[in-house]
C-alpha cells in the first residue's frame, strides 16, 4: 500500500513539475494566439470548443 | 522479421485503430478538414504514442509488476501520458518554434486521445516483447495517420461537392468514415 502511494505521488509530482515547467516556457514569437480550426461539436467540455473562446466576447463588448 | 512485418501490416490495415476499434474519433473528425492539419496531427500522434508506450512499458515491467501494483496501471499510464505530452510540448516550444507552430495546438489534444492509452494498455495485456511493443507502437499510430490523411483529402473534395443540406458537415463525414471502414474490412485475411 505504501509503495503504491509512493509511486502515485512520484508520478503526480512529476506531472506537476512538467506542467509547471511547460507553462513557464515562453511561447515562441508568432504562436501566442494559435487557435484550433474547430467549429465545435457536442462535447462542450473540450478546451478547444468555441464556447471557451473568451476573446470573441471581449471583442463584441468593445 | 516476417512476423514483425505481418504484425505491422495487420495493425495498420486490418485492425486499424480508427476504422475497426473506433478509437481516436475526436481528432479523426475534428482535425480532418485540411490535409496539412491531418499530417501535423498524425505526426504528433506517432511521436506521442511511440514515446509514451516505451515509458509505460518500462514503468510497468520495472516498477508496477515487481511490486504487485498491477491494479494501478490505468492511473499510472494516464499520468505518464499526460506528463509525456507536457514534456513534448515544452521541448518543441523551446527548440523548434516552427514545429510548435504546426503542431502546438494539437499537442494538448493528444492527452485526451484514447488511442494513446489503448496502445499503452494493449502492449501489456497482449504480453508483447520489447521488439513487438516497438513495432506495435509505430504501426498503430501509422494506421491512424494513414486513415486521417485519406479522410482529410476526401473531406477537402466534399467541400466543393454538391451535398444535400441535411448531410453537410459531420453527417456526410460519418457516412464517408463508414464507407472507409467497409473498404478497409476488405484487407481482412491479407495477413
Amino acid at each position: 500500500m505504501l509503495v503504491a502511494l509512493l509511486v502515485f505521488v512520484a508520478l503526480a509530482a512529476g506531472y506537476g513539475v512538467l506542467y509547471y515547467m511547460n507553462h513557464k516556457t515562453p511561447v515562441p514569437e508568432g504562436c501566442e494566439n494559435l487557435k484550433a480550426e474547430c467549429e465545435g461539436c457536442k462535447v462542450t467540455s473540450c478546451e478547444m470548443h468555441p464556447v471557451h473562446d473568451t476573446s470573441k466576447g471581449e471583442n463584441e463588448n468593445d | 522479421m516476417a512476423e514483425m512485418f505481418s504484425m505491422f501490416l495487420a495493425a495498420v490495415l486490418i485492425n486499424n485503430i480508427v476504422l475497426s476499434k473506433f478509437l481516436g474519433m475526436c481528432p479523426f473528425l475534428g482535425v480532418s478538414k485540411k490535409l496539412s492539419s491531418a499530417i501535423g496531427m498524425g505526426a504528433a500522434v506517432i511521436f506521442v504514442i511511440f514515446g509514451a508506450s516505451i515509458f509505460t512499458y518500462g514503468i510497468y515491467y520495472l516498477v508496477l509488476e515487481p511490486n504487485g501494483l498491477d491494479y494501478m496501471k490505468l492511473i499510472v499510464f494516464i499520468l505518464v501520458i499526460a506528463a509525456f505530452v507536457q514534456f513534448t510540448e515544452m521541448v518543441i516550444k523551446k527548440y523548434s518554434p516552427s514545429l510548435y507552430k504546426a503542431l502546438g495546438i494539437y499537442l494538448p489534444l493528444i492527452t485526451t486521445n484514447c488511442a494513446v492509452l489503448f496502445v499503452a494498455l494493449d502492449n501489456i495485456t497482449s504480453k508483447f516483447t520489447f521488439t513487438e511493443m516497438l513495432v506495435n507502437s509505430i504501426a498503430v499510430p501509422a494506421g491512424f495517420m494513414l486513415v486521417l490523411v485519406i479522410f482529410s483529402t476526401i473531406r477537402e473534395r466534399l467541400d466543393t461537392a454538391d451535398v444535400p443540406n441535411s448531410f453537410k458537415g459531420n453527417p456526410i463525414a460519418l457516412i464517408v468514415a463508414a464507407v472507409m471502414a467497409l473498404a478497409f474490412s476488405a484487407f481482412a485475411g491479407l495477413v
